[in-house]
């Protein structure tokens, strides 16, 4: 059979994000998949040194359009960790609380985004409604509903208003007395265990060996986690478990997924039990003249798709000196998904590639 | 259990020096030739995971400084050591004019995209990389973008002024 190159994406109905992929096919049969990113490249870690420290924050949450939280916080992490900031214990807590939702809300884009490509409509529809409710949660917040800028070097830029609490629990209620309808519709249906079981698997040597991390990894049964490995902000506090699975498919990571959007649910109602009074911030001084010392750190945090980590470098001066992201789509989507396209089906591209959770902008920052 | 590594390392390698800071992060700065051992020998000793490679351009002092950044996974499913806290930042400095460095992938398959971006942003050439074609950007730049000497000002003025203004149409 004559051998065809084929342009997947960024113009593709089975293409989530600006993404594109050349395969070259026989058949229906992919022989060879070159992973093509570079449509969202803004060049963000060369923008941040022309920019204080302060004044990077409302570019570093658009490195993850989907999930930005995760991103101010490890930025945040890695100022305080160069700038010796203490943070109070109840702002802790509260970033613990806003990242678990964040995680919840990602999820659920991920699910309407897999379910969507799947041709479950309805379980779509429900999941973009159910994360319209977290994100009027963060609009209550932090005044923004996609772009929240609320975790800030030495805490948070302001403490719950009165009775937010309530409207957290109301709603994790509310998403969570749709699990068994989410259950009998997809994550049960025949047509979703058919069309995931045993798709682009992988054994937890290769995803070792890849480089892979969050749920790619743990759907291979190890409990890979930075928050139990390496715990920040209020994760130590209370117990909790990692969701895993042992096939390493398609089907096991997305019962990953679904599993730990449960466990976030769970752990955020113990973060609010468990959260303690006090200040949520630490008084920082003048942005416009504040200098970071000499100074290196590494920092790393667990995002709603795995490891994400910042490089970050002071010279001393009021600016950074070298920023680099870590971002956990970066070997997912260049590394993970062009092996695991090797033998597979047209038909199979959307779906190897919503499963491995991979987000383009992260990937060009 | 830092201190270990720390020592396998000063007895196994010359030229090595390793500090170790209160956070978990043990830096390791060593000359061009040992870092392939080093990243072989700390493989062996359970750093199976390379996260990150990075570069800095230390413009004064005229040269790139190659970070690469491991850490273990974990050796059992379900057991959390603080051994798994550590993470190991090797360093190793280029020169700025012509640098160049041996590829990693052999040891690290998942250093490819990072050693292209690189070859990209900072132009480090990596012997033996199978594709360092364009990742992300799409122009030629005379200076790699991302090394301290590209005027971003001179760029954003050529590319701007260059682009042919939108001609109405006269009626």
């Amino acid at each position: 059979m004559r051998e065809l190159e084929l342009y997947f994406g960024p113009q593709h109905l089975g293409m989530v994000g600006n993404f594109s992929i050349t395969l070259k096919v026989e058949g229906d049969r992919i022989l060879e998949a070159a992973a093509n990113p570079g449509y969202l490249h803004r060049g963000f870690e060369k923008l941040m040194e022309y920019r204080t420290w302060i004044q990077n924050f409302p570019l570093v949450c658009r490195v993850n359009v989907i999930e930005p939280d995760h991103i101010e916080m490890i930025y945040a992490m890695a100022v305080e960790k160069l700038a010796q900031i203490e943070v109070p214990e109840r702002a802790h807590f509260v970033r613990s609380i806003y990242l678990e939702l964040a995680r919840v809300g990602s999820h659920l884009f991920g699910l309407w985004a897999y379910a969507n490509m799947l041709g479950f409509d309805t379980v779509a529809q429900w999941a973009m409604y159910h994360r319209d409710l977290v994100l009027d949660l963060f609009e209550e917040l932090t005044g923004g509903r996609v772009y929240h800028i609320y975790i800030w070097p030495g805490g948070v830029r302001r403490d719950f208003p009165p009775g937010f609490t309530d409207r957290i629990v109301h709603t994790l209620h509310s998403i969570g007395g749709c699990v068994p309808d989410y259950n009998s519709t997809f994550f049960d249906n025949r047509l979703f265990y058919e069309r995931a079981k045993g798709i682009g698997q992988l054994t937890q040597q290769q995803a070792k060996e890849w480089g892979a991390t969050g749920q790619t990894l743990r759907a291979t049964g190890m409990k890979y986690d930075i928050r139990k490995v390496e715990p920040y902000a209020a994760y130590d506090k209370v117990d909790w478990e990692v969701p895993t699975r042992k096939d390493g498919d398609a089907y096991s990571r997305i019962l990953v997924i679904r599993d730990e959007m449960i466990e976030s649910v769970h752990m955020i109602f113990k973060l609010l039990d468990a959260m303690p009074e006090g200040p949520v911030y630490t008084r920082m001084p003048n942005p416009f003249k504040w200098k970071v010392p000499k100074g290196e750190a590494y920092v790393r945090c667990e995002s709603s798709r795995g490891e994400l980590g910042l490089y970050l470098v002071s010279n001393g001066g009021d600016k950074p000196y070298r920023v680099h992201f870590r971002t956990p789509s970066y070997p997912h989507g260049l590394i993970v998904l062009e092996k695991l396209l090797r033998n597979a089906s047209i038909a199979d591209v959307g779906n190897i590639m919503i499963s491995l959770y991979v987000v383009a902008p992260e990937i060009d920052r | 259990m830092s201190k270990s590594i720390k020592e396998a390392l000063e007895s196994t390698f010359r030229d090595v020096q390793v500090s170790f800071r209160e956070d978990n992060r043990m830096a390791v700065t060593a000359e061009n030739e040992s870092v392939l051992p080093i990243l072989r020998f700390l493989k062996d000793a359970g750093f199976d995971h390379l996260s990150l490679i990075s570069v800095v351009d230390w413009i004064e002092d005229n040269l790139f400084e190659l970070c690469y950044f491991l850490t273990p996974y974990m050796q059992n499913d379900d057991e959390y050591t603080d051994r798994q806290k550590l993470h190991i930042i090797l360093k190793t400095p280029l020169p700025r004019d012509e640098p160049r460095f041996k590829t990693v992938i052999g040891l690290f398959p998942n250093a490819e995209p990072y050693e292209r971006e690189i070859h990209e942003f900072f132009g480090i050439d990596f012997e033996g990389h199978p594709r360092l074609t364009p990742l992300l950007l799409e122009r030629d730049y005379e200076v790699p973008p991302f090394r301290k000497d590209f005027d971003t000002r001179k760029y954003v003025a050529e590319l701007l002024d260059s682009v042919p203004p939108i001609e109405t149409k006269k009626k």
